[in-house]
């Protein structure tokens, strides 16, 4: 038996001894009328509480909701006390009660899980505790009213009593007794406030308790009012009305739960008898929505490769976190194999034996449909990344535009003109031609140089010619840091894998060089597993940005297309490490 | 004296060799100006008769300088130069306002005399 059961049992045991010594104080007192009425009454509404409360308590250790409602019981016992002929303790009798109705008012603003959800509620339920305690004081101080006098005229005496003052009690008792309805009216708001921002789930769950504590506090706040007001017959038929329902909490709570549960079990077998006639239709989400209960059901799905979830549509999705309190989540599986979770609405999981039977029956159809998500993903990725490919064509033409308009197009547009300008002076100023001419060929070269430069980053000849190694080494001696070609495959490889390896070695040295303070870098290319695997590593300060500038996601784009991944290893401090797999 | 010019490029050698050409053809550059803000400003200040104005400048479009300059009836006379040929821009040129248009590599003082 675990610690919380053995607590549990205790906690019941003590209701019987509990229960027991109040109804041996009801038998032996001399002023209680109608005794085994009261002791029946008493015992089965306290027990009830007492026992619902265990219940609750043991299937949601988490939860106080079920400490709560076993207190209910306890403190309905403590009236039990004005049952005895001891002035002292019937007058404790008295002033505790009143305290179960507060109790049942925690109950209630904190349901479901036992917890208040704003803190003034605390606020406003002391005042209800201070007021049970306080309301009877002035009768016990100042004499009883008429009607405490007729309904028990052999009452003991209040062990408090100072002397009687009738025109003090009266006004006393008419303040508290405003104070108590203006609180129970409080309670009220909150409880039908809440009951109208609640989801469908939400109201399911707290309905039978809400709408019979709902009455409860109405009854009760009548008999207040009424007992302010001085009508006393109405006051004991609202106080017994309202007990009556009281007494019937434990019971609609019971009847409740076991309706749902019923009804849930049919919903599971209903679920599982639907999947069976047609798995995978694509109604997978509706059927579960059905079967817990929750319009607002989402299915997601796992994305074992990317290590990530997405929805229905194959678009990245964020689960809920663990204190959100609207929606939470819940695993699928499949043969032990995460495929999938069910994201609903947050009350939901208050029943885990229900959602654990829903996804296990769901876990066959969950797996078909997280495979056409996962489909929709790959497309949706390959749709963006086309996207991307065609912007970068454009981008790089604009670039490639640019370059030549202001490069070698300006310097052989100068040239013209020195040229010209030089053909003019040959005759009066040969000396003055020649130096023209010489500043012409000077721009002649930068303009060579230029070209050259950008015809290498359209495609460098060397590579279609000699190779990637080739071209790699060419690259190498031209790279502003030292760079170490460790490894270069002995063969060619097919043209574009050849091409997208040597511009990921550019992009990379040239970052290098950028954004790293290194001095070395190692470039590896090999053939492995049937994959080219290109690497780029530096000496340099590392924490490198993946998202950063459009360089490599081009490259990631364009070794993506060839169905290849890109993996950026940058830790702080530690160098870079860009590794590019391209199947051959 | 021959005709006051000046010369709105965003390439330095070009201005440079611009104005050693046509100065060396009796030309009298009056300046240059980079952009198309300061070819506004110089213009207004300096009163040239001719400006040899790039079509592509990197704020304002040589196209929109030359309509603003040639928008009153006492504006200089605009004669657009770039190193892309005029085909490349269609009817944009005569639109603008300029009197003319001379691919940069053909610039000459006979060539802008013609256009005057």
């Amino acid at each position: 038996m675990t610690s919380l059961n053995r607590a549990l049992v205790a906690i019941a045991l003590s209701a019987v001894v509990a229960g027991g010594a109040a109804a041996a104080l009801v038998v032996s007192s001399e002023h209680t009328p109608n005794k085994g009425l009261g002791i029946v009454l008493g015992l089965v509404t306290a027990w009830a509480f007492v026992g619902t409360g265990l219940y609750a308590w043991w299937r949601r250790p988490g939860s106080r909701f079920g400490a709560l409602f076993t207190a209910v019981g306890f403190t309905y016992l403590l009236g039990s006390l004005t049952a005895s002929d001891d002035s002292v303790v019937f007058t404790i009798g008295v002033v505790v009660s009143n305290l179960f109705f507060v109790v049942f008012a925690h109950v209630l603003l904190s349901y479901p899980d036992g917890r208040l959800q704003e803190r003034w509620h605390a606020w406003l339920l002391g005042a209800g505790y201070a007021l049970c305690v306080v309301g009877p004081l002035p009768q016990l101080l100042w004499g009883w009213t008429e009607r405490m006098q007729e309904s028990c005229p052999d009452c003991p005496e209040s062990a408090l009593l100072v002397a009687r003052n009738d025109t003090l009690r009266d006004a006393l008792n008419a303040v508290t007794s405003v104070i108590g309805v203006a609180i129970v009216a409080t309670v009220l708001v909150i409880l039908i406030r809440r009951w109208r921002a609640a989801t469908p789930p939400q109201r399911r769950g707290m309905a039978p308790i809400l709408w019979s504590g709902v009455a409860m506090l109405v009854l009760l706040g009548s008999a207040l009012g009424s007992d302010a007001a001085g009508i006393s017959r109405l006051t004991d038929v609202l106080g017994w009305l309202g007990l009556l329902v009281f007494a019937s909490v434990p019971w609609v709570f019971l009847i409740g739960l076991v309706r749902s549960r019923v009804a849930r079990a049919g919903a599971v077998s209903e679920l599982l008898l639907r999947l069976g006639e047609a798995p995978g239709t694509g109604t997978l989400r509706a059927r579960l929505a059905d079967a817990l209960g929750d319009r607002s059901l989402q299915l997601v799905f796992w994305l074992e490769d990317k290590g990530s979830w997405v929805d229905a549509h194959g678009h990245p999705f964020a689960l809920p976190a663990d204190d959100d309190p609207a929606r939470g989540w819940t695993a699928v599986e499949l043969e032990g194999r995460r495929v999938g979770a069910i994201v609903h609405d947050r009350t939901l999981s208050d029943d885990p034996e229900l959602l654990g039977s829903v996804a296990a029956a769901a876990g066959l159809a969950m797996e078909n449909e997280r495979l056409q998500a996962q489909l929709r993903a790959r497309v949706e990725e390959l749709r963006a990344s086309r996207a991307r490919i065609v912007e970068a064509g454009t981008q790089e033409r604009r670039r490639l535009e640019r370059n030549l308009h202001d490069g070698a197009q300006q310097r052989l547009v100068a040239m013209s003109l020195t040229l010209r300008l030089a053909q003019s002076k040959v005759e009066k100023d040969p000396e003055k031609a020649v130096e023209m001419l010489a500043g012409a060929q000077e721009e002649l070269t930068l303009a060579q140089a230029e070209l050259r430069e950008l015809a290498r980053g359209i495609h460098p000849a060397v590579l279609s010619d000699r190779g990637l190694g080739a071209a790699l080494e060419a690259l190498a001696g031209r790279a502003p840091i030292e760079v170490d070609l460790a490894e270069l495959p002995g063969d060619r490889l097919p043209e574009p894998i050849e091409a997208a390896a040597y511009f990921v070695v550019a992009e990379a040295l040239t970052n290098v060089a950028k954004y790293a303070h290194a001095s070395h870098a190692t470039v590896r290319v090999a053939r492995m597993n049937g994959r080219a695997v290109v690497e780029v590593a530096d000496d340099g300060i590392g924490g490198a940005d993946p998202g950063r500038g459009s360089g490599l996601r081009g490259l990631a784009d364009r070794v993506a297309a060839l169905d290849g991944h890109m993996l950026l290893d940058s830790p702080a401090g530690s160098g870079t490490r860009l590794r590019a797999e391209i199947p051959v | 004296m021959g005709h006051r010019v000046l010369i709105v490029d965003d390439h330095p050698s070009f201005r440079a060799t611009a104005r050693v050409l046509l100065e060396a053809e009796g030309f009298d550059v009056v300046g240059e100006a980079a952009d198309g803000a300061s070819a506004l400003t110089e213009a207004g200040r300096l009163q040239p008769e001719v400006v040899l104005l790039d079509v592509q400048l990197p704020d304002i479009d040589g196209f929109d300088v030359a309509a603003r300059l040639t928008g009153n009836d006492d504006g200089p006379v605009v004669i657009l130069v770039s190193s892309r040929d005029s085909s490349d821009f269609g009817p944009l040129v005569m639109r603008s306002g300029a009197r003319g248009f001379v691919p940069k590599a053909e610039l000459s003082g006979d060539r802008l005399q013609e256009l005057l």
